[in-house]
């Protein structure tokens, strides 16, 4: 595969979960592109599809749930929702790297930490084996770890910022260059969060990635993604330059998400929670725009037409209120 | 009023019966909270906030130091003495998903307590279900709707509406919140706060806050007051905005350095602090606990410097090279 | 506020328990499988209860149909001595049920109270009872049985079912303080205790609910063990034909009319071991309902 960054074009992508009432879509008709050597940044709540939607990206949502409709292109690899089997297998890992939702215990308790990148070398047919220590030593140490040691640790010897460097040592030493982070910072404290957050950063630039990043905390985007997209019930609402969504957010939901953010300076009683409480994959509406229920801006409309995604300049906002301003 | 003075805990590292390693998680703190007040303790995580919060709550012991509830000093006192004075003090847990007893429906979680206390006053049975649809109602919840429903039946942030709920019909006088909104959806964390808020103006209870993340604890009131909490020493201590705006001491000044920037929005302060290495609770317990991670370390750091007063600072800190720095960011809109 | 209705506490309660038979009735029409075993389990219980009513005390023999392979008038043929084969089966199993269900209750009560006890005390009181529990363990159940049966004739099920029990629930006892061990730590336990509950209600209506689930299938599970056990004993024939009962039954067969080599008998060994096989696979079908019956979440799903 190519040695630089590439690029990944998800189109109309769906994703159902088979449930007692039926297949019900925990992400809805989603296209987002992730431009080669960028940072994106995916934010949503719970049961927002977030994690289903990075899922997709190496295919691998589980049964109940799967692919039923649209495509995710990546360079070098094609559609990866139609490869299957031995292929895929080999795309994650080699193509793909990630790092799974609190990496704190994505590790094997009973393994060292260099028995586990072996294991890893050895499924993805990595003959230079040495090699891929001297990598792994390489990396860790690039984050402030003591290769040599933490190779020779247990997951309970290493502190929770340390384990989540070590996830991302594993998603990058088969030189993976699309990277996949799920929750990277969640129940680190924020010093740590603030360290880990920086070395994403760096090695980001050093080794040229495109990198995804997925939470549920607004302030992590914001240090790290030049692109942000927030998800809202299965559905992408606005997706932007982090910088300009955040100055200036068009769709209601971002806007009330932002004003939720507790801050260190300024009138905290300005400082909002938003009414009402975030859709689960039952309740979600099937018909109209998913965020109504929350919704000042509600019209007639938003009841029966799911509002498209339309571009404003960089920004693309999925919301009837403002497509309706935009034209005023 | 509930005080500590001197207050330490250190716990003994089970495992390993030859080499039983010691753990100092507190090593004499002093705090007052007065009633209808409010106080938060912030730090990293392993720095001893939660334990001491425990303390405070009558859930865990302490080796030395002096817990007094109401001018009533706990260490003389039997367990069973000591229990209707720690019962004035209710726990709000991390995990609403935990704290409530999954077989259980709201109605029982709140008939078990209650029924105690109309035995207790002599009330009636007429009593309980007032009050249970009383403190629904006071946690902003729909008696009608909920008194029924099993815990998975609700949402993340109902649930711990229904555990601070649980918590009134004691009618407590504190309410210990350890990290009550971290598991919580992010456009509900505030209405969790804004509730703790309003109790305390409403009831007069007091809030007793413990959190890694300095901004919620500016919810608890601006007449609060901020505990930072180093390796179980309290190294600053003031009220809530003096400390978040003009924090002395390096250890508070890197924790609110790292408090992501909302580029766009905010610009970062110009002298952020960066720890030197991250935190090692293993680390020698000579001097200034903080000197090996500390930028700005001086001779005297080989001493332990107490928590005290100087001129020119309103707050309390435990430095010999206190100086205030920019490091927060500031809204935009602000220059 | 006051124009919310609240029922009262008293009809609330009732409300609470229609809506968990209507809840177990939900777990149960889920699977067919599980309405079988309903309908197994509550067939034995009624042979046990109801099914030597229609019979006389002393089944008559018929000396014209001495062991006889099945037949449309005897099911499954008849014994050396005339007498129906199915007919023994039915009046042979209010001894058997009757053993498992005293041998069910006295483990799980014994095993529960000490398992809890243990795991909520802690302390002295624990290592005292687990030394116990331990040393229970280590004895070997069948032998100590074959030396009991030597002093002791088990003439009647109770006899028989307290000794199954009182060997039978170290087990139990166990895995009910690793469950309180570990679901004492958790938050509501604490908050109980916050609260000032009392240990009664902490025990009786935080901890015992959590681990239903868990204790009525060791129960069951206990009912197929102790009838095994009691089963096995009496085909060995370490203990006297005092009773109709299965593992007699089984006996006589093999060794009295020679159903190994003799066809006609066949009938004879095989109505007892089918009893015990529907039995076992009634249970073993029941308990798998057991967790979504107790669990609040699987059950209203």
């Amino acid at each position: 595969m190519a040695e630089q960054a590439p690029g990944v074009r998800i189109g109309g992508l769906t994703v159902v979960y088979k449930t007692p009432a039926g297949e019900l879509p925990a992400v809805r008709d989603v296209s987002l592109t992730l431009e080669p050597g960028s940072i994106t940044g995916i934010v949503g709540e719970s049961g927002s599809g977030k994690s289903t939607l990075a899922l997709s990206l190496l295919n691998a949502v589980q049964p109940p749930g799967r692919i039923s409709a649209g495509s995710v292109e990546i360079d070098g690899l094609g559609n990866v929702a139609a490869l299957k089997g031995e292929e895929l297998r080999k795309a994650r890992g080699r193509h793909i790297g990630y790092v799974f939702q609190a990496a704190q215990n994505s590790l094997n308790p009973l393994k060292t930490v260099g028995k586990q990148l072996l294991d890893l070398g050895r499924s993805h047919g990595v003959e230079d084996l040495r090699g891929l220590v001297r990598d792994a030593k390489e990396l860790l140490g690039r984050m402030g770890l003591d290769g040599a040691r933490v190779l020779d640790s247990h997951q309970h010897e290493l502190s929770g910022g340390m384990r989540q460097r070590v996830g991302i040592m594993l998603a990058l030493v088969l030189n993976a260059h699309l990277v996949v982070l799920d929750e990277p910072t969640t129940a680190l404290d924020m010093i740590t969060q603030a360290n880990i957050l920086k070395i994403v950063r760096e090695v980001h630039a050093e080794r040229g990635l495109t990198t995804l990043v997925i939470t549920h905390d607004i302030g992590v985007v914001a240090e790290v993604a030049d692109r942000l997209a927030v998800m809202y019930g299965g559905r992408l609402v606005e997706q932007g330059p982090t910088r300009e969504v955040l100055g200036s957010p068009s769709h209601p939901y971002t806007k009330g998400l932002i004003n939720a953010i507790p801050r260190l300076v300024g009138d905290i009683d300005e400082a909002r929670a938003l009414p009402g409480r975030p859709p689960t994959l039952a309740t979600v509406p099937k018909q109209g725009c998913v965020f109504r229920e929350r919704c000042a801006l509600r019209m007639d409309v938003c009841d029966t037409v799911d509002p498209e995604a339309v571009a404003h300049g960089p920004r693309i906002v999925a919301c009837h209120a403002v497509t309706v301003k935009e034209h005023a | 009023m509930i005080t500590g003075t001197g207050i330490v805990k250190t716990f003994k590292q089970r495992g390993n019966v030859l080499a039983g390693r010691e753990v100092r998680a507190l090593r004499g703190v002093d705090f007052a909270i007065p009633k209808g007040g409010a106080a938060s303790f912030i730090g990293e995580s392993g720095c001893g906030k939660t334990t001491l919060g425990r303390i405070i709550a009558g859930l865990e012991s302490y080796d030395e130091g002096e817990v007094v509830i109401d001018g009533t000093a706990m260490s003389g006192l039997k367990p069973k003495q000591r229990q209707p004075h720690f019962r004035k003090i209710q726990m709000i847990h991390q995990d609403p998903y935990s704290a409530l007893n999954p077989t259980r429906t709201v109605h029982q979680t709140l008939f078990a307590p209650l029924s105690l206390r109309a035995k207790q006053t002599g009330r009636s049975k007429g009593w309980i279900e007032e009050r249970a649809a009383e403190v629904l109602s006071l946690v902003g919840l729909d008696p009608g709707s909920v008194l029924a429903r099993y815990p998975h039946q609700l949402s993340g942030g109902m649930r711990q509406r229904v555990v601070i709920a649980r918590a009134l019909t004691v009618d407590p006088e504190m309410l210990v919140a350890d990290e009550a909104v971290s598991m919580i959806d992010v456009s509900l964390r505030l209405g969790i706060l804004a509730l703790l808020k309003d109790l305390r103006e409403r009831l007069g209870v007091s809030v007793l806050f413990i959190t890694h993340d300095v901004a919620t604890a500016r919810y608890i009131g601006d007449d609060g007051e901020l505990y930072v909490i180093y390796r179980g020493q309290v190294v600053e201590r003031g009220a809530v905005d003096t400390v978040i705006a003009d924090p002395v001491h390096p250890y508070t000044q890197s924790l609110l350095s790292a408090i992501p920037v909302l580029h766009g929005l905010e610009r970062p302060g110009e002298q952020p602090v960066v720890p030197l290495s991250s935190l090692d609770a293993t680390g020698d317990d000579t001097g200034c606990l903080f000197a090996s991670r500390c930028p700005f370390r001086g001779e005297r750091c080989d001493e332990r410097p107490l928590l005290q007063v100087s001129e020119g600072f309103p707050q309390e800190h435990a430095c010999f090279y206190p100086e205030r720095r920019s490091v927060i960011a500031r809204p935009l809109s602000e220059v | 506020m006051s124009a919310t209705l609240i029922p009262e506490s008293a009809s609330a309660a009732g409300t609470m328990r229609r809506n968990f038979w209507r809840g177990v009735w939900r777990v149960m029409k889920r699977k067919p499988s599980r309405m079988a075993g309903v309908v197994i389990v509550v067939g034995f219980a009624f042979m046990g209860v109801f099914g030597p009513m229609f019979y006389p005390d002393h089944l008559p023999g018929d000396i014209n149909q001495i062991t006889k392979p099945p037949s449309w008038e005897h099911w499954f043929g008849t014994d050396p001595q005339g007498r129906d084969v199915l007919a023994l089966v039915i009046t042979g199993s209010r001894y058997v049920l009757l053993c498992a269900a005293v041998t069910a209750v006295i483990t799980v009560v014994a095993g529960t109270a000490i398992g809890l006890f243990s795991g909520f005390k802690r302390g002295r009181w624990d290592t005292v009872l687990m030394r116990i529990t331990d040393m229970k363990l280590t004895i070997p159940g069948l032998p100590l049985l074959l030396v009991l049966a030597t002093v002791w004739k088990f003439g009647s099920p109770m006899q028989m079912g307290l000794v199954l029990g009182l060997l039978g629930w170290g087990g139990v006892a166990r895995a009910v303080r690793a469950q309180t061990l570990s679901l004492r730590e958790r938050g509501f336990i604490e908050a109980a205790r916050g609260l000032g509950l009392s240990t009664t209600h902490i025990v009786s209506k935080e901890l015992l609910p959590s681990m239903a689930p868990y204790i009525a299938m060791n129960m069951l599970i206990s009912v197929t063990g102790a009838v095994y056990a009691q089963v096995g004993l009496f085909f060995l024939g370490v203990l006297p034909y005092e009773s109709d009962n299965w593992g007699v039954m089984l006996n006589l067969a093999v060794f009295q009319a020679g159903a190994m080599i003799q066809p006609n008998a066949l009938g004879y060994l095989l109505a007892p071991l089918l009893a015990i096989l529907l039995l076992t696979l009634g249970i073993v079908l029941v308990v798998d309902a057991m967790d979504e019956i107790f669990n609040p979440r699987l059950r209203e799903e």
